[in-house]
């Protein structure tokens, strides 16, 4: 049912591409273009022109209510918003932060996905069910309630420390550091890199791994030669969206993070927000684009190379 | 999962190899389901001493606390309020543009397609941050039109892309015979595409219902402090009330998404999983 479904989606767009230009199919597709250019695109463009000094016009409303608004001062505007988000002391632990957490949670959720989706793969059976139905959990738990949960399970008085005394080990607080972060992250990202990875694994033809199992490739070998590359569209979706999704995070920080120095995504918020600092908020946003924008790149390139294998575009 | 047997059986386990299985399976069951457990003991517990593997007692009486505080009530008034509007919303916008994906040509047609993605690749908080400058000029900081919006930003995808595929899955050859038959143009599109395509949009409305309903990041930035739905009313009982409260109100929150995901479990683990989520 699901093949011939996929099927016939693949002919339904097929035939499309080739078929006369439409005006009311041009009108029909409108609306959500139309809400993404007015909701992402205009909001980006003129927040940008806010960060450097562009205190007039749509952003009249926010450079009097903010404080610390640097005005442009030459013909192209100013870079003195920037400078004090930099030279702030705060910035910069903020920023390693950010980094580390994504870097060491995207890591740890692409090992995590690659191993649950390669074992269902290769050796399926009651036990890998089992393991993939567990990961998928967090996919029905809210992140904020995720988030708590995870604080209550590691704090002081949590579970991990509450077991171990037991036994007369002192377990130690992990809510609250770096490593609270981590463990949050990786809890609300795994189901996603899983249902990627082994929608992406499970789409590699069994005759395919035999075949090479006939010709005395090893496991490893497989793995490397047929399996990962054939996977490496969906593998490549899993892992970008994973790490920009983490980037630009705020429930899981708040709940799980150190106070000082905190990530970006909480950041943003109290400069905005707690601190009315709006300027240097939306500084430190183009800062985290910039950060993810390689990555961005390569998440939109491998959902158009997906989107085309599917027939969409 | 979907098809359970189609693992190759390329290695015959040894005792150790089926012992570090076993080791990872305790360990992902304690990693993933261990803080949910360990929270919602707290919601039937009156007092929770330190060392204790156990409640001190156990009690209802917080679920009765919750529904008479006032601020969590209009809380999930909030939030029931403004999830089925920004899915109505989110169909009306939306669904058109999926139909025309499967059946039209037009200019543009790529352009459109890759723009959805484009919308995604921004870290969130970023994103409304920005959003958030303009919506002071706008005049939508702390009204309900603002996060109605914000939470319209995280639907677009599920609702254009899971049903587009729905539609193009329809057989043209199908409709042409109703035609045929004498059915008008409705009626085709109304007995035969709608229906067909059908389970794809009630996938699309259950994924974009959750994201709505999830979203807090945004719904706090442009919401607070004069709006909550219940995950941004969420922060404010961490910080304010007892753990049990929060306990409580956790149970409450999540059981719509468990319920709804629960109603379309099957095809978001099978065919539609990886049309459901590529894309989100």
């Amino acid at each position: 049912m699901a093949t011939t479904n996929t099927v016939n989606t693949k002919e339904g767009f097929a035939e499309i591409k080739t078929a006369k230009l439409s005006t009311l199919g041009f009108f029909m597709a409108l609306p959500p273009v139309l809400v993404i250019i007015l909701f992402v695109g205009v909001p980006i463009f003129i927040a940008f022109i806010f960060s450097i000094g562009y205190t007039g016009g749509p952003n009249r409303v926010i450079s009097i209510i903010g404080q610390d608004i640097y005005t442009k001062n030459s013909w192209w505007g100013t870079a003195d918003a920037y400078l004090a988000v930099f030279r702030d002391p705060r910035f910069m632990p903020d920023f390693i932060l950010t980094m580390v957490v994504t870097f060491v949670s995207t890591f740890v959720v692409l090992l995590m996905a690659m191993g649950m989706g390669l074992y269902q793969r290769i050796q399926g059976g009651k036990v890998a069910s089992i393991l993939s139905m567990l990961s998928l959990v967090p996919l029905f738990v809210p992140v904020v309630i995720a988030a708590y949960a995870v604080a209550q399970f590691y704090n002081g008085v949590g579970f991990m420390r509450t077991f171990m005394s037991q036994f007369g080990v002192e377990f130690p607080i992990i809510t609250a550091t770096q490593n609270a972060i981590i463990i949050g992250t990786i809890w609300t990202s795994l189901p996603f890199a899983i249902l990627m990875i082994t929608s992406g694994l499970q789409s590699v033809p069994n005759a395919l791994i035999e075949t090479a199992q006939d010709a005395g490739a090893g496991f490893l070998r497989i793995v490397r030669t047929i399996l990962v590359p054939l996977a490496f569209v969906p593998i490549v979706i899993a892992g970008t969206f994973t790490a920009i999704g983490i980037m630009g995070s705020f429930t899981v920080p708040v709940f799980l993070g150190p106070n000082q120095p905190a990530m970006l995504g909480v950041e943003i918020s109290n400069f905005f927000t707690a601190y009315n600092r709006p300027q240097q908020s939306i500084v430190m946003a183009f800062i985290i684009f910039t950060a993810a924008s390689g990555i961005a790149v390569l998440y939109i390139w491998a959902n158009i190379r997906s989107a085309k294998q599917s027939g969409r575009i | 999962m979907a098809k359970r047997d189609n693992g190759l059986n390329l290695q015959s386990s040894s005792p150790i190899t089926r012992f570090f299985i076993g080791a990872f399976v305790l360990f992902m069951g304690v990693f993933i389901l261990g803080p949910l457990i360990w929270l919602a003991l707290q919601a039937f517990s009156t007092t929770w001493t330190f060392p204790n593997l156990t409640p001190d007692g156990w009690t209802l009486i917080w679920w009765r606390r919750v529904f008479e505080t006032p601020s969590i009530l209009e809380a999930i008034r909030n939030s029931f309020i403004i999830a089925p509007i920004v899915i109505l919303l989110s169909a009306l916008i939306c669904l058109p543009a999926a139909y025309a994906a499967a059946r039209y040509n037009y200019i543009g047609r790529r352009v459109f397609l890759i723009g959805m993605f484009a919308a995604n690749s921004f870290p969130k908080l970023g994103l409304f941050a920005s959003i958030a400058t303009l919506f002071y000029t706008l005049n939508l900081m702390g009204t309900m039109v603002g996060v109605i919006i914000i939470q319209l930003l995280g639907t677009i995808i599920y609702m254009t892309w899971i049903p587009a595929a729905a539609f193009a899955a329809v057989p043209k050859n199908l409709e042409e015979a109703a035609r045929d038959a004498g059915a008008s143009k409705f009626r085709v599109f109304r007995g035969i595409t709608l229906r067909m395509a059908a389970p794809g949009i009630f996938v699309a409305m259950v994924m974009s219902f959750i994201s709505a309903f999830d979203e807090a990041q945004g719904t706090y930035l442009v919401g607070a402090p004069s709006l909550y739905t219940m995950p941004t009313e969420m922060y404010a009982l961490v910080l304010n009330y007892p753990v049990q409260i929060a306990a409580v109100f956790s149970i409450l929150m999540a059981a719509p998404s468990v319920f709804l995901i629960g109603l379309v479990r099957k095809q978001i683990i099978s065919g539609q999983l990886a049309e459901g989520f590529q894309i989100k």
